[in-house]
Formats: C-alpha cells, sequence, structure tokens
C-alpha cells in the first residue's frame, strides 16, 4: 500500500513537471516569435504587446507551478481542482510540437483557396504618392474613383506574389498579396491585374516587384486599370508579408 | 469513478489510454484531410500542411494571452471573492439576474477565449444559471476595448447601436430561458457545479497571507489554462482546417436578401472564430457585400458562440445544452438581424 502510494505521488510529480515544460516552453516559444520577427507571419504586428504579455505570463505561471511542486509546503495548500490528465498534457503541448516540426512560413500561393480579391478590405486610407501606394491602397483608389480610366497613365511601384488563373491572358498574371486585420483567421488575399511582355515566364508564388503604369482594360471577365509593367525584378519575401488595412 | 481511479497505480490509466488513441485517430484524420486537399488542388503535402500550422498557430498565439489573462482573472475570483459577496450585489430572481450578468463584462472585461474560465469559476461559486449564462453570452463584447474596436471601425450608427443592443436582448433572454426550464444539474457538468461553497475554505490553519494567496490563485490559474486550452486548442484546430480546405468564395457566393445573408453571415461569424476586440474590422470587408442587418448579426453572434468556443462550452456544460447554446442564439440573432434590415428597408 505504501508503494503505491509512493508511485502515485511521483506520478503526480511527473506530470507537475511536465506541465512546468510546457508552460515554459510556451514561454520561449512567444519569445522566439518576437526576437526571430516570426511573430509577423501569424499576427497584426499591431498587437505584438499582447504577445510579450502572453509571454511574461506563462514565466510566471511556470515559475509558481515549479515552486509549488518542488516545495511541499506549498503544496499542502494547493488544492487540486482538476485532475490534470496525460491527454490534456498532450493536446496543450500540440502547438509547440507543431512549431518545433514544421518551419515558420507566411501564408503565400498555396493558402489562396478560391481566388485573390479585386475589392479592398477596411476603411478608407488617405491618398498618397502613387509610387508609396501598396496594392491594398490601389484597390482603394479604384474602389472610390467613379471611373476605371482615372487612373490612365498613373506609375505604379508594388511588391507581391505572383497568382494565375486560367481566365487570365496569356502574358498576364495577378500581383497579389494577403491581408490581415488581426492574425491569420482573418488572412484575405487580394491583387491587381498586370500585363508584362513575357509575363508567362513568372512562376506563381514568386515575389516581384512591379513597376509600370495604369491603363484601363478588360482582363479577364472585368474592365479595370490594368498594370502595364515596364520593369519586373524578383525579389525576397517582405519581412512584413501581409498588408495591414 | 475517481475511487477506482485511485486505486489504480498503473503508469497511464486504462480510461487515459482509451483518450490517448482517440487524440490518435484524431491526428491521423487530421493529416489524411490534409493530403486530401493536397490531392484535390494539386499541391504539395508539406506546403498544405505548413498552411495549416501557419493558421493554426496565428489564431492560438492571438487568442492564448487572453486566455491566460481569463484563466488569472478565474484563479483570483476563487481565491479572493468570497460567494456570498457574489451573490450580495446581484439580484435574485431569474430575470434581474440575467440582466446583470449580461453587465458583469463591464466588470470582469475577458473577450470570447477568457469569458469561459471566468463564467465557470462564477458557477462554481454558486451563481445562478441565468447570471453566468447572460454573462457568458455578452460579456465578449461587453468590454471597453470592443466597444471602442466597433466605434473605430463603423463610427456611432446603426451597426454600433444594433451591436449593443442585439447583444443584450439575446443574453438576457438566452440566460433567462436556460435558467428557467433546466435544473442546475441538467446545464451544468459536475466539474462546474462546486455546491456554491468556496473551495478553499475548509483549510483549518490559520488563514494564509496575501502573498500565499496570490500563489495559490496563480497556481490555479496554471491549472486552468490546461483545462480550458485543450478545447481552445481544439477550436482552433477546426477554425483553421476549415480556413484550409473549403473555399472562401464558395462562402461569399452564397446567400444575398434580408434573411439569407444574416444567415449566412453568422454561419461565417462560426467558422471565422475570430476574436471579438478585432471582429469589427474583418466585419469592415463584407460592408460592401451584405446588408447592415447581416453585419449586426455577425457582430453580435460572433462573440457569443464559434468553434473554438463551443469546444471550450463542452468543458463546463451539458451536451445538450451546448447545443441549446448555440441553436438559441442562432435563431434570436437570426430574428434581430432581419428585423434591422427590415427598419432599413431592405427587401
Amino acid at each position: 500500500m505504501m508503494a503505491a502510494r509512493e508511485k502515485q505521488k511521483s506520478q503526480f510529480e511527473l506530470v507537475a513537471w511536465i506541465k512546468s515544460l510546457i508552460l515554459f516552453g510556451m514561454g520561449i516559444y512567444l519569445t522566439l516569435l518576437l526576437a526571430t520577427g516570426n511573430l509577423s507571419n501569424y499576427i497584426n504586428q499591431r498587437f505584438a504587446w499582447l504577445v510579450v504579455v502572453g509571454a511574461l505570463l506563462f514565466f510566471v505561471l511556470a515559475l509558481i507551478n515549479l515552486v509549488s511542486s518542488i516545495k511541499p509546503a506549498e503544496r499542502a495548500h494547493k488544492h487540486h481542482h482538476y485532475h490534470i490528465t496525460w491527454d490534456m498534457l498532450l493536446v496543450v503541448a500540440f502547438p509547440l510540437l507543431l512549431a518545433i516540426a514544421i518551419p515558420s512560413r507566411s501564408l503565400g500561393i498555396e493558402a489562396v483557396n478560391g481566388g485573390v480579391s479585386l475589392s479592398p478590405v477596411g476603411i478608407a486610407s488617405v491618398s498618397r504618392n502613387p509610387l508609396d501606394r501598396n496594392i491594398l491602397d490601389w484597390l482603394r483608389e479604384f474602389d472610390r474613383a467613379p471611373t476605371p480610366a482615372q487612373f490612365n497613365g498613373s506609375p505604379v511601384d508594388v511588391v507581391g506574389f505572383v497568382y494565375r488563373e486560367p481566365l487570365h491572358p496569356e502574358d498576364g498574371f495577378m500581383i497579389a498579396r494577403f491581408t490581415m486585420s488581426c492574425c491569420v483567421a482573418d488572412a484575405f488575399p487580394i491583387g491587381m491585374p498586370v500585363m508584362a511582355a513575357g509575363g508567362e515566364e513568372y512562376t506563381a508564388g514568386d515575389w516581384l516587384r512591379v513597376r509600370g503604369q495604369l491603363k484601363a482594360t478588360a482582363f479577364g471577365a472585368d474592365f479595370l486599370p490594368v498594370v502595364f509593367a515596364d520593369a519586373i525584378e524578383p525579389v525576397d519575401e517582405p519581412r512584413q508579408p501581409y498588408l495591414y488595412p | 469513478m475517481q475511487l477506482a481511479s485511485q486505486h489504480n497505480h498503473r503508469a497511464i490509466k486504462p480510461a487515459d489510454r482509451l483518450k490517448l488513441a482517440a487524440l490518435a485517430l484524431l491526428a491521423v484524420l487530421l493529416l489524411a484531410s490534409i493530403g486530401y486537399q493536397a490531392a484535390q488542388t494539386g499541391r504539395e503535402y508539406m506546403l498544405v500542411l505548413s498552411v495549416f500550422a501557419t493558421r493554426f498557430l496565428g489564431i492560438f498565439v492571438e487568442a492564448v494571452p487572453f486566455l491566460l489573462l481569463g484563466s488569472i482573472t478565474s484563479g483570483l475570483i476563487e481565491i479572493f471573492i468570497k460567494s456570498d459577496d457574489i451573490m450580495r450585489f446581484l439580484p435574485r430572481n431569474r430575470l434581474g439576474a440575467a440582466i446583470g450578468g449580461a453587465f458583469l463584462g463591464l466588470v470582469f472585461p475577458v473577450c470570447e477565449c477568457g469569458v469561459v474560465p471566468v463564467a465557470r469559476r462564477l458557477f462554481k461559486k454558486g451563481s445562478p444559471i441565468s447570471l453566468g449564462v447572460a454573462f457568458l453570452l455578452a460579456a465578449p463584447f461587453m468590454n471597453p476595448i470592443v466597444f471602442a474596436s466597433t466605434y473605430i471601425a463603423f463610427g456611432f450608427g446603426p451597426v454600433f447601436i444594433g451591436r449593443i443592443i442585439v447583444t443584450i436582448l439575446v443574453a438576457v433572454i438566452v440566460g433567462f430561458v436556460i435558467g428557467s426550464f433546466a435544473q442546475r444539474r441538467a446545464v451544468l457538468k459536475p466539474i462546474s457545479l462546486g455546491g456554491g461553497h468556496d473551495e478553499g475554505g475548509h483549510c483549518d490553519h490559520e488563514p494564509p497571507s496575501t502573498r500565499a494567496k496570490l500563489m495559490g490563485a496563480l497556481g490555479i490559474a496554471g491549472d486552468e489554462f490546461f483545462e480550458m486550452g485543450r478545447f481552445l486548442i481544439f477550436g482552433s484546430i477546426l477554425a483553421a482546417l476549415m480556413q484550409t480546405l473549403v473555399p472562401q468564395e464558395s462562402l461569399l457566393a452564397l446567400g444575398t436578401g434580408p434573411v439569407l445573408s444574416v444567415v449566412f453571415m453568422q454561419i461565417l461569424a462560426y467558422v471565422l472564430s475570430v476574436c471579438s476586440t478585432v471582429d469589427s474590422f474583418l466585419a469592415l470587408a463584407f460592408v460592401n457585400t451584405f446588408t447592415t442587418g447581416a453585419i449586426v448579426s455577425f457582430l453580435s453572434f460572433g462573440p457569443m458562440v464559434d468553434i473554438k468556443s463551443t469546444l471550450m462550452f463542452t468543458g463546463v456544460f451539458r451536451r445538450r445544452i451546448v447545443l441549446y447554446l448555440i441553436l438559441l442564439p442562432f435563431v434570436m440573432n437570426l430574428l434581430a438581424g432581419a428585423m434591422v434590415n427590415l427598419l432599413l428597408g431592405y427587401s
């Protein structure tokens, strides 16, 4: 009977240790996301402070849990409200396992599930110098304008990834970005049509910087401002892969 | 059950083994459904898996600080607030308690990821069902942060006002109905019953210092995190999987018209499981496509119930009640949304 008791106690201690380990692990994971900048693959930078708070709280909880599992005096006060079981530990460890097993990536062409939108997202922005506008800014401008032809001749300089649909013309494609208000749960792909000599050479998913001029033209099934590219260069994925409405 | 498990000394108990086997099965199903999607779209398996991982971790990372804050609030309530205190300040009759519950969020500012542990703690402290349910449904919206984000996104107009009125009405009515027609034991799982006594109250020794109390509260918060965290994780997996598998366009192609648009936006709110503090900005994306009533219902229904909170509800309520907690708000928000459209003259 004594031996059984001991065994149960040691099992309880093991669970307590694993609990502390997972809590520490979560804190370290959030800290690493902040330190490496990989956080921008997941949530809007606006909410980075939340992750700081989360990491700190994890460390505090891990420490408290560790202290109370080492010091028996503290444990006497701790009433067992829940029976923490192995399956709970495994499920809560799942995000950590996933984060270790799969390298961090932003949402790209593979995440486009059912088309790239030509409509803007979010609140209207201020008009800026045309060359500073990103894809989202442009779509907002188009949305407000009475006629697509109004932008004829405007210079464009945008960065995004290549997206293709069967309906697109041979030397045309869309230059696309994901927008994100909060986290990837609301990520939404938007894009601008591009026409370029030799446009069929670019592979879907590649990141490009496209410079050119706008001209209202038929593209696929729509009549809208299309970028006629003068210069296209391959670029690395931006440090901030998403556009924030 | 409790007794049996205490007499069993093996490292992993048979009941736990069954659960672990079930988890393994779910993991296989998850990997298989990602494989199916990869085959359907002709994309590489690892790429689809990494899209799923990004979506899942994004939802989890955004939500987990709120769950921690909710767990800590729950621990603090457990240690520092006596059941009598809660009951003293709140109305005793069911309707009054439901109304009180709907406004309690102003005192405990928590979003939908944090509200469930707090609600369960209130139940354990002996809170009436009507109060707890109304709190659960209204609190994710009834807090200053969400007021602010809704105001910033929509200004002081039909959406802002509609969201407040519809949320309070639905929360109070559902709280009142569930509180009136069901027994406490039929509503709550045994783990959330608690019997109205303070669990910390049966220590014989001298009352612990504030420091020890704080330690105790944070210790409970840690347990609470594991207890509720698994539901958040299951919910986030489902939401991420849904977004990876179901094309956004096929959702958008549905629902126009004063009623269908509301139905559609509510389903979208349920599936997307976006946090209430930021859902207003997401809703902006749909302003041009959908009726005002649909936007109001999206914003009032979404924070009440979604995939991840449904999973969390199952840790507190009995299964039948969880179903009511989804269906009643769904139907009532639908009516409210259709009414808004009627008033604003959509046809």
